[in-house]
């Protein structure tokens, strides 16, 4: 794994000066504008950037598949010194054949739906010249080069028969089955779970070390970027704004955009009580934008009059060769100031003494379907404090979804259990609470293009809240719709705005302020920054830290990110299959010992900080709510699981210390020392 | 619902989405209007650009002449026709020639002032039966998408049975049972093509049901009929614009043959598809055009609203 | 497979005992006195109770609907009132020389609009895609009796090329029969070739457009192979079902066409009965039809389900 920047000629991939542009309603707007970088053999190297940036059309753009409307105009790809823009059909489908490979986001897709996956893998062989029968042996090697449990069966099911991560490590066998000289890997663990995608990406790893393979790594995870790329490029609207050795690039950012992506990042285990986090003013310029220097120059904080008029060229950065950002004023990154502290720390800080305002009570909610029942919450037992945030982490199938329907009224409980606020139960059903409950909780939804009426200008979305929730009409209505728009950040022109004219960072704060129409005691926030780049993200966690502090609204907040969930949480509990595996304050949770799930989930999280966390790998896949197993639920995949003990009962979720419970049979101190001994 | 084959989008090809996906990675929100900072748009925006996409269509705007064109025969009839539709005076047969550009049928009558004339049925009846049908259907669709449960199953397997059948032929039973009229015409062909707009309304509001915004109102307390024709038909309406468009195209589909096969409206008023089915039996000695240019008017006028239909599902079907 | 094949046969049956209602209530939507509506107003009042007792229409509603569902199942639907004929061997006979038309109009419609169909989609949006597009938009929305009077118009008058009565004189052989069928058959293809066509052109240019296809094109296959061995499959679901339906649907369209050139099929027989108000003949074809389309789109859906693992393996679990 050489650290260089190879020249043209020797690179697994060349990309030189490429320019591309999408036909958009008969206009060509630039996507990618002027993008250069090499891949020496053997190599990873890493694009990121958040959405829109031109990252993916660059990795397609080399194997020379675009849609329909994209055009190369200029540049030029090599891979291996020959130039895939000037190839002819059948050469181009030689070199698709035998040279290079491609790993997809949504390997779900990327299969045939109605071939086996015998034939589809088989089919690769079939084209390097392979007989049937041959192939078909090749294909079930493939299958066990990528370390399938039962590579046989798997030979004769339907990509819709395998779960995510077995239908990615089917694509990535036939992107292997022609020992490629270029691999490209295109968000490639985007939409698996943290355990699953920890598995696949190790997995790719593994597969560097057998093949001299160049890898081009496609991700908006910086974490993932770093831990698997030599080297890394950051992509702002279609071109490279910094490139070098992937430590170094994050250790050391010198390009205003890579330093603000980075502090936008929950890092270091910072929490909302410590600082703000940093964000990105403005958003990413559209697609086709005229922007004829500094492309970044209209949200840097340090851009001065020659950003403006004089094009920054590459400027090298140390002695490093390929080390380069494209900045004038490289030497001042460090005067970019730190967003200030805008929360009340006082007033998020404490949680003990605080009262109760949410407590769910045997909580279970069964599914039927076809007859059968699906358990999907299991005896969920918690309480919620005035202006406390809890968190709640899961991977799919963990029911954490559901507890947030539930709780709300959209899904029944089953009988049984009791959600209570303030001290009096609530029925079970939204529409059979009283006006006043339904005020006391409200949502905020993952994604703002589902929550928000489309058809409904902002001001009426608001507006239609702040009615029903409050009963306020007329003039004082409207009074508090602005009041509320101001609070979020929202300029008067917005609100009459429809939705599909705001920005998706835009569009969240519209539901958050639906949300806090009616000043609610508890809101219930389910993955709202999941769909939102970085630096969009940052800004809304700040804003609802500030909204919290000022109301002292408490948060159900759930997500899969870790480092999220540790910068907003007050508490945290672990679900895993219904079942809350274990709960207890955000530092409990972190520092440990933890359960052995938990472990996993955290050994899972690629760190853009490239600490080696302790690494537990989980075998296997999560299994489905409809048939969970014996015992312990977690036994089948937990490395620590003792044999005749928790495949047998199941662990009662038991108070460990303080405030802190989980359900496990291994006694506290043993974790302790199992967990410290790695 | 897990029907084995979803009839859902396929039935009547026209309905389909024949417009390109659109294939470019935009960043999120779109390209035309999407705002950060500043407001760049105005309110009306994307309907307007609908419109103003949908006009410039050449398809449109042949189809919108076509059906002008018959739209003022319609209107002024008798008054602006070279000769009285309903005179007998005239030579039995004349081919075509100077003052009777379309010849003249076997009773005499001018054949052009039959066609200019006979478009006032067909205007009267079809564009009535479509809006009638599509008010229905909206009604039943929306129920049967937002309350579901049993009663989508029923309603659901009722539309099956509907849709197992031509309308022209369950219509044409319906006219012998019933005796022919104009009201009964429309009446039928509205109640047959109900079914069929039911079930397209339906599918639009159940992918519109499961959306956030839904569930939102419900923990706002909204009634039902608030969510249905407040929240959710405002998002339906672009699929049943669409289906507005081709139920026309289909109505005079309907009239014209219905009348062609004796079950229109009554004679003598110079209905198309009831001047073919007078005209057609003389085919064979030579005497063509008296069902010629009939045929070529029902011809114009149903591509006509089915380029209109087409370049109106294109555009809304791609936004 | 087994349990598929049996939900759908059941899903099946419900929708046909619906149909029958459906008719039922057309048929008796208006209170009366069927033998009076029949007769005329000047019949005598003895001979209408008559025959209104010999048609069992003086029996309570309930009774003649039970009645009229055990005959949709049992096939057996009455007699004319016209002939006193038995209406199933009436119906039958025009079936089967309807089918023959129907047959010949598919059998040519099918790989003519396919192949269109799969041509205009590898085109997308160049000037061969549009030509299928609009020829087929407007060829679809055409009644089959214009068409049909405007090919006999050119074809058999004026060309002299076909027959203008279509009916084979008895003991032509199939050859023979088709020079009376095609002209005929042509009408019904014009009308069903845009729909078709342009069903399979979506259907395709979706499966164009699809992750497997990328991921087949990068494997370094050719686009003939792309097409064959991924999109096809994938594409033709929907063109299926719409082949099945538009089976149903053509007996619409037949009777305008067999109008037109006195072709003795279903579609003459029901509008003889129309005159007529011979409404058991009338009831009887359209049940007919009923099951003609329910038949054609199960086995859709059994051929769809053969194609496609997931429809196949879902459902039986």
């Amino acid at each position: 794994m050489t650290i260089t920047s190879a020249p043209a000629t020797t690179a697994a991939l060349s990309v030189e000066d490429l320019h591309v542009t999408y036909n958009v309603r008969g206009i060509e707007r630039a996507v990618l504008r002027g993008v250069t970088f090499h891949v020496a053999p053997g190599e990873a190297y890493g694009l990121v950037g958040e959405s829109g940036c031109g990252k993916s059309t660059t990795a397609y753009a080399a194997l020379r598949y675009l849609p329909r409307n994209g055009t190369i105009s200029s540049g030029r790809v090599l891979v291996a010194g020959d130039d895939v823009t000037a190839m002819k059909s059948s050469q181009l489908r030689s070199f698709r054949a035998n040279r290079a490979s491609m790993v997809y986001q949504d390997p779900g897709q990327a299969m045939n739906p109605s071939l086996r996956i015998g034939r589809q893998v088989a089919e690769c062989f079939t084209l390097l010249g392979q007989p049937d029968k041959q192939a078909h042996e090749s294909a079930l090697e493939a299958l066990k080069k990528v370390r399938i449990a039962a590579p046989e069966s798997v030979l004769e099911r339907y990509p819709f028969q395998l779960s995510g991560g077995m239908q990615q490590r089917v694509v990535i066998a036939m992107a292997l089955a022609k020992d490629p000289k270029l691999l490209v890997l295109d968000e490639p663990t985007t939409g698996l779970d943290a355990t699953v995608e920890a598995e696949v990406l190790d997995l790719v790893r593994m597969l560097r070390q057998e093949s001299d393979a160049a890898v081009l790594l496609i991700a908006h995870n910086l974490g993932i970027i770093r831990s698997m790329c030599d080297r890394v490029g950051v992509m702002y609207a279609g071109k490279i704004v910094e490139e070098g050795p992937s430590h170094q690039v994050f250790d050391s950012p010198q390009h205003p955009y890579t330093v603000g992506l980075l502090r936008s990042l929950p890092r270091h285990g910072v929490r909302k009580t410590e600082r703000a986090l940093a964000t990105i003013p403005g958003i990413l310029p559209l697609i086709g934008t005229d922007l004829p220097t500094c492309v970044f120059v209209d949200r840097c904080p340090i851009a001065t009059e020659l950003c403006r008029t004089v094009e920054p060229p590459e400027v090298p950065v140390g002695n490093v060769p390929g080390r380069f950002t494209r900045c004038h004023h490289s030497d001042r990154i460090g005067d970019i100031p730190q967003e200030p502290v805008n929360v009340d720390i006082a007033m998020l800080a404490p949680v003990d003494d605080n009262p109760e305002v949410l407590e769910l009570s045997h909580v279970s909610k069964t599914f039927r379907q076809r007859g059968k029942a699906i358990p999907a919450l299991v005896d969920v037992e918690l309480n919620l404090a005035e202006g406390e945030t809890l968190g709640i982490v899961g991977e799919s199938g963990s029911g954490k979804s559901t507890l947030a329907k539930t709780m709300l009224g959209i899904e029944s409980l089953d009988s049984g259990g009791l959600v209570s606020l303030d001290g009096h139960g609530l029925q079970a059903s939204t529409v059979r609470r009283s006006a006043e409950d339904k005020r006391s909780m409200q949502m905020v939804f993952q994604n703002p293009d589902s929550a928000l009426n489309r058809a409904w200008s902002v001001r009426r979305i608001l507006l239609r809240s702040v009615h029903k929730l409050t009963g306020i009409k007329g003039a004082e209505a409207n009074k508090r719709v602005e009041d509320l728009a101001e609070h979020l950040r929202l300029t008067p022109r917005h609100l009459d705005l429809k939705p599909r004219q705001l920005s998706g960072g835009l569009k969240q704060r519209v539901a958050i302020a639906r949300a806090f129409a009616g000043d609610p005691r508890i809101v219930v926030c389910d993955e709202p920054t999941s769909a939102l780049d970085v630096s969009v993200q940052a800004a809304i966690l700040n804003l609802l830290a500030d909204l919290q502090s000022a109301q002292r609204t408490s948060y159900v907040f759930i997500t899969h990110d870790m480092g999220v969930v540790r910068y907003l949480a007050d508490r945290i509990a672990v679900m895993y299959l219904g079942r809350i595996q274990e709960i207890g304050l955000t530092d409990d949770i972190f520092k440990g010992p933890h359960h052995p799930y938990t472990e996993a989930l955290l050994s899972a999280v690629p760190s853009v900080d490239g600490e080696i966390t302790t690494r537990i790998r989980l075998d296997g896949e999560i299994p489905s709510p409809a048939n969970p197993p014996s015992g312990c639920v977690f036994h089948p995949r937990c490395p620590r699981a003792i044999a005749g003990v928790c495949e047998v009962t199941e662990p009662p979720l038991v108070e460990v210390s303080f405030g802190h419970a989980m359900r496990c049979h291994i006694p506290l101190e043993e974790l302790r020392v199992l967990q410290q001994g790695e | 619902m897990s029907e084995p084959t979803s009839h859902d989008e396929v039935t009547e090809p026209t309905t389909l989405a024949f417009a390109a996906a659109s294939e470019v990675p935009e960043p999120a929100g779109g390209v035309d209007a999407v705002i950060g900072g500043q407001p760049v748009s105005e309110r009306k925006q994307a309907r307007r650009e609908n419109w103003r996409l949908i006009r410039r269509r050449p398809s449109f705007i042949i189809g919108t002449l076509i059906v002008t064109v018959w739209g003022v025969c319609a209107l002024l009839g008798d008054r602006i026709t070279p000769h009285s539709p309903l005179d007998y005076r005239s030579t039995p047969h004349l081919s075509p020639r100077g003052d009777f550009p379309f010849g003249t049928d076997a009773t005499g009558r001018d054949v052009l002032s039959r066609v200019m004339a006979g478009a006032r049925d067909v205007l009267k009846i079809a564009p009535l039966a479509a809006v009638l049908g599509v008010l229905f259907g909206v009604v039943i669709g929306m129920l049967m998408g937002y309350i579901g449960g049993w009663f989508d199953l029923g309603m659901s397997r009722i539309v099956e049975a509907f849709l197992a059948l031509p309308v022209v032929l369950i219509a044409l039973l319906a006219i012998t049972t019933l005796g022919s009229s104009d009201w009964v015409v429309i009446g039928v062909v509205a109640v047959l093509f109900t079914p069929v707009v039911a079930r397209t309304v339906r599918s639009s509001v159940l992918s519109e049901r499961s959306l956030d915004y839904v569930t939102s109102a419900n923990l706002r307390g909204e009634k039902r009929s608030f969510i249905m024709f407040r929240e959710i038909l405002p998002n339906v309406m672009g699929p049943i614009i669409v289906e507005l468009t081709v139920r026309v195209g289909y109505a005079v589909f309907t009239v014209a043959t219905l009348s062609f096969l004796g079950a229109g409206p009554p004679p003598p008023s110079p209905d198309w598809g009831a001047q073919v089915s007078d005209g057609y039996r003389v085919l064979g000695a030579g005497i063509w055009w008296t069902t010629f240019f009939p045929a070529a008017a029902i011809a114009s006028l149903v591509i006509a609203v089915n380029l209109i239909a087409d370049s109106v599902q294109s555009v809304l079907e791609a936004s | 497979m087994r349990r598929f094949l049996l939900k759908r046969v059941a899903s099946a049956l419900i929708t046909l005992w619906l149909l029958a209602t459906i008719v039922f209530l057309i048929v008796n939507v208006l209170p009366g006195d069927v033998g009076r509506k029949i007769l005329g107003p000047f019949a005598p009042k003895e001979e209408v109770a008559a025959f209104n007792h010999r048609l069992g229409t003086d029996r309570p509603l309930l009774a003649q609907y039970f009645t009229s569902i055990r005959r949709v199942f049992t096939l057996d639907f009455g007699n004319s009132f016209q002939s006193g004929q038995d209406v199933k061997s009436i119906i039958f006979s025009a079936l089967f020389r309807s089918g023959k038309l129907a047959l010949l109009a598919f059998v040519i419609t099918i790989p003519i609009s396919i192949a269109a169909g799969i041509f205009a989609a590898r085109r997308q949006d160049k000037l061969a895609d549009r030509v299928v597009v609009n020829v087929g938009l407007a060829s679809s929305s055409i009644p089959e009796f214009v068409t049909a009077a405007v090919l006999l118009s050119i074809f058999c008058v004026h060309w002299k090329l076909g027959k203008v009565f279509a009916n084979p004189p008895p003991g032509t052989s199939v050859i023979g029969q088709l020079e009376y069928l095609l002209v005929p058959a042509m009408a019904m293809v014009i009308a069903y070739f845009g729909y078709i066509a342009r069903m399979t052109r979506a259907g395709v240019i979706g499966a164009l457009q699809s992750d497997y296809a990328r991921t087949a094109t990068m494997k370094g296959l050719s686009d003939n192979q792309v097409m064959r061995r991924h999109i096809l499959r994938n594409a033709l679901g929907p063109t299926i079902t719409v082949i099945s339906v538009q089976i149903g649907y053509l007996f619409g369209g037949i009777i305008g066409v067999e109008k037109v050139f006195n072709y003795a099929g279903l579609g003459s027989t029901m509008l003889t009965a129309v005159g007529a108000k011979d409404i058991p003949v009338l009831q009887g074809a359209v049940l007919l039809v009923g099951i003609v389309y329910m038949l054609s789109t199960l086995a859709a859906d059994l051929l769809i389900a053969y194609l496609n693992p997931r429809v196949r393996l879902e459902t039986a679990r």
